[in-house]
């Protein structure tokens, strides 16, 4: 979807039945009820005993930063089911300080790494492209965090390739909950968009082609020689982020934030590694209306952590707070004013999501208001 | 002579006994006043109880909880989360609190200490203090449950809180809370040395032998969560292994 | 044959409540002189400051009654604070009258420890025959929350002393029908509840009451 994004397309949104509950909600409420974990562990046991190597060599490729989540799945297949896996990084825009300890602390827990940065300039430049052209300055550490593992899959030879968890818990199509696999959409050379630029557009930003590669998924006759699968692992596990959290802090000494909460949220624990990270919430925030608060809080609630009181409590108190920590070094890196930064926010504003009223910018809707 | 007091800290969200890591997480680990009574029972010193998110929430609603536990326990009782004013320590004194422990409030205004010390009395004041040990080895004050960094540096803060009129110190360590590596000695040892007050200690407690190093370190108290909620040890037995490497408990 | 406890505002009396209700007492709170004055027993709180808990019964007259209920022979038993108000003089922010019902001062813990002392120091009993001992031994723990204490003259009257920081001060006085602790008893788990139980059922409360 990343590859194929125009500046003039529209989001396709989340999905919501005919009772008004959304998809992430129904899956949620399946996870407690009606999915029959047993099984499902049976079927993960039974994919791991087909693939665990005889000669202790790599069986599994397991993607990640040393977040919660990959750090939970790593030590998981390692540690209960037995598999050899090999860990690649793709490596964050920036890296915070305690991003840095919790892959040093992932790696420490017994894993080989790989850890991998694009070419600086290149990345920039479509940083900052992405931004300008999309307000979508992660886009870049998207196509990597997703396609490194696949390319890494065929470098080495692994065919099993583990994400985490299924964006579906989240909200894309509730189908993708039950399916192991991750699907993904081929896409001609001929179609490609990065940074809202056509391929064939981005020398005159100093890409070439070649500079382009890491951002590319795979061609489809490699993954078909190696017999590469991506799947989740939150298919075949109850996947509960606040578990993985108490997880990888017991198991692999994984790190909180150390500056207390994230800004933007009111928790500690997702998304620590990167600088950019607050500015990719942020945009969404301005794009959509919804911040980190309310990704945070609509996550705890479905879980059972949060009632919906308190979840609204915490969206009013903490959503679109602005990232203030490190927007000097964010504007340097995207080569960019804080003028200019201003400008693009302002232009990507939603009218129907946003006004302004004596002279300040304000949701129309939050669900605060209600 | 004075022993070294147990206290076992219970950090409650509605009604359940809830416990963390770094103080984030909500992982329910049982009902509180089942808890407390049990731990009374096993010869706890006093007991701590925490609404852990109230000040977050912005709300104060488990007085029913803090009266129901005060009914049955006859050691003290000390109540913190979300305290912001006399008017509020008043109800949990009438609730059957015989002492508060505030932090964010008392950050924000702290004249509240005076306040409540000259009202209550200052042994009924615990100053709680939260801190988060950086990467380059300072530390930081943080309030809202370990949330919101204050730029305030620990030491000094728990000198002023108690020329302001705070009777005892509650010092949790954010970095060490639920990992059971042990307290921050080396901090410990400098508030303990810096203030003429006593000092709960929290936050880390794994072994015995932190237990002791927190002790010698010049605790006057040993407040303790995650090795009693998750029944790694009980206050009995943590008595006993005290006693028998010659530490004042009371049994 | 019922027991007043005296209500001056100074502090919290739930858990003296709890503890009386434990021990079996039919007990009222007493604002008034006249309540004081009819009870067979009377149990006399305190906490804060010395002056100031004398400035609350000095307000409703309540001083005067209760000299004239001990006077009659009624029991009391005095706790924490409320121990130190029954000496002559406290010597807390300058020198304020007491009750003077034992004679001698209160004044700070001699020591260099932490104060005020708050938590579990053990007793040494002086008087093992009195009633508001029984049951209790050398060794026992009692919950202390306090920077003062009283200094009896007359060392007949201590019943059990407490050392805190080199301080060997009283920590319950035993003088006929007067009785006071310095520690907590309501906060000192069972063994602070016996001695609730003791005033309710060892102490023998004024003839003709």
């Amino acid at each position: 979807m990343e590859h194929s994004s125009k500046i003039t397309d529209k989001k396709s949104t989340i999905h919501f039945d005919t009772n008004g509950i959304c998809d992430a909600c129904r899956w949620a409420e399946m996870k407690n009820n009606t999915v029959d974990w047993k099984r499902r562990e049976k079927e993960l046991k039974e994919l791991l005993d087909k693939h665990r190597s005889k000669d202790c060599s790599y069986d599994v490729l397991v993607p990640g930063s040393g977040g919660k989540d990959s750090t939970f799945a790593a030590h998981i297949l390692k540690y209960k089911y037995g598999m050899h896996p090999l860990t690649v990084t793709w490596a964050p825009h920036i890296y915070t300080e305690v991003g840095w300890r919790n892959l040093q602390h992932w790696i420490h827990s017994g894993f080989d790494n790989y850890l991998f940065h694009p070419n600086g300039q290149v990345h920039r430049q479509l940083t900052q492209l992405a931004f300008l052209n999309l307000l979508h300055p992660f886009q870049p550490f998207i196509f990597g965090q997703k396609n490194f593992a696949p390319l890494m899959a065929v470098k080495f030879k692994i065919p099993l390739v583990f994400f985490g968890e299924n964006e579906a818990e989240y909200g894309n199509k509730i189908e993708n909950n039950f399916s192991p696999l991750r699907q993904w959409p081929q896409i001609k050379t001929k179609d490609l968009y990065f940074g809202g630029i056509h391929i064939s557009q981005l020398p005159k930003y100093g890409i070439t082609k070649a500079d382009l590669e890491p951002y590319l998924f795979p061609k489809q006759e490699d993954l078909n020689r190696v017999g590469v699968q991506i799947r989740y692992l939150g298919y075949y596990l109850k996947w509960i982020p606040q578990e993985m959290y108490y997880y990888a802090a017991k198991n692999a000494g994984f790190e909180a934030n150390p500056y207390g909460r994230t800004e933007g949220t009111y928790s500690k624990y997702n998304s620590l590694d990167d600088r950019i990270d607050g500015f990719h919430y942020y945009t969404t925030y301005i794009k959509f209306g919804l911040g980190r608060a309310s990704y945070d809080a609509a996550q705890e609630i479905r879980s059972g952590h949060l009632t919906r009181e308190e979840g609204i409590a915490l969206v009013k108190r903490y959503d679109g707070e602005f990232p203030q920590r490190w927007f000097k070094e964010i504007l340097d890196y995207m080569m960019i004013t804080e003028k200019q930064f201003w400008q693009a926010v302002d232009r990507n504003r939603p009218p129907h999501l946003w006004q302004k009223k004596n002279g300040k910018w304000q949701l129309k809707h939050a669900v605060w208001m209600e | 002579m004075l022993t070294l007091r147990i206290i076992p800290k219970l950090e409650v969200k509605n009604e359940n006994l809830i416990k963390g890591i770094h103080l984030e997480g909500l992982r329910i680990v049982g009902k509180p006043e089942a808890a407390a009574l049990k731990y009374a029972q096993d010869g706890a010193d006093e007991l701590i109880y925490i609404d852990l998110v109230a000040s977050l929430y912005q709300r104060q609603n488990w007085i029913d909880i803090v009266k129901r536990t005060a009914e049955q326990i006859y050691i003290p009782l000390t109540v913190g989360g979300g305290i912001r004013s006399v008017e509020d320590v008043k109800i949990f004194m009438r609730a059957g609190a015989d002492k508060v422990t505030i932090n964010t409030a008392v950050v924000k205004n702290p004249r509240l200490i005076t306040a409540i010390s000259q009202k209550f009395g200052c042994q009924a004041m615990v100053a709680s203090i939260e801190v988060q040990k950086k990467f380059d080895g300072s530390y930081e004050v943080f309030t809202d449950s370990g949330r919101t960094p204050t730029g305030i540096e620990p030491i000094a803060w728990a000198k002023k809180v108690v020329t302001l009129g705070a009777g005892e110190i509650l010092l949790t360590f954010i970095h060490q809370d639920g990992t059971y590596a042990g307290y921050d000695v080396a901090l410990l040892k400098q508030i303990t040395q810096a203030v003429p007050v006593p000092v709960i200690v929290s936050g880390g407690a794994g072994t015995i032998e932190h237990l002791i190093a927190a002790y010698k370190a010049g605790a006057d108290a040993l407040a303790i969560a995650s090795l009693l909620h998750f029944n790694k040890i009980n206050v009995k037995t943590i008595k006993q292994k005290l006693k028998a490497k010659k530490i004042p408990v009371r049994i | 044959m019922k027991i007043a406890l005296i209500d001056y505002g100074a502090g919290n009396l739930f858990s003296v409540e709890r503890a009386l209700k434990f021990a079996g007492a039919d007990y009222y709170l007493a604002t008034r002189p006249e309540q004081i004055l009819k009870a067979g027993k009377l149990v006399l709180p305190g906490v804060g400051a010395f002056s100031d808990c004398m400035n609350g019964l000095k307000k409703n007259k309540l001083d005067a009654a209760i000299k004239q209920a001990v006077a009659k022979k009624t029991p009391i038993l005095g706790i924490c604070l409320g121990m130190q108000l029954l000496m002559t003089v406290g010597q807390e922010f300058g020198t304020h009258q007491g009750l003077d019902l034992i004679a001698g001062a209160v004044n700070k813990i001699k020591t260099s420890s932490k104060l005020p002392q708050i938590g579990w120091n053990d007793i040494k009993i002086k008087q093992p025959q009195s009633p508001i001992l029984k049951g209790i031994k050398s060794g026992d723990y009692f919950y202390f929350v306090h920077s003062f204490v009283a200094r009896p003259e007359n060392q007949a009257v201590i019943a059990a002393i407490t050392d805190y920081g080199g301080d060997e001060f009283c920590s319950v006085v035993s003088y006929n029908h007067i009785y006071g602790t310095q520690f907590h008893p309501e906060k000192s788990g069972p063994a602070g509840l016996k001695i609730y139980q003791n005033f309710v059922r060892q102490v023998r409360p004024a003839a003709g009451s």
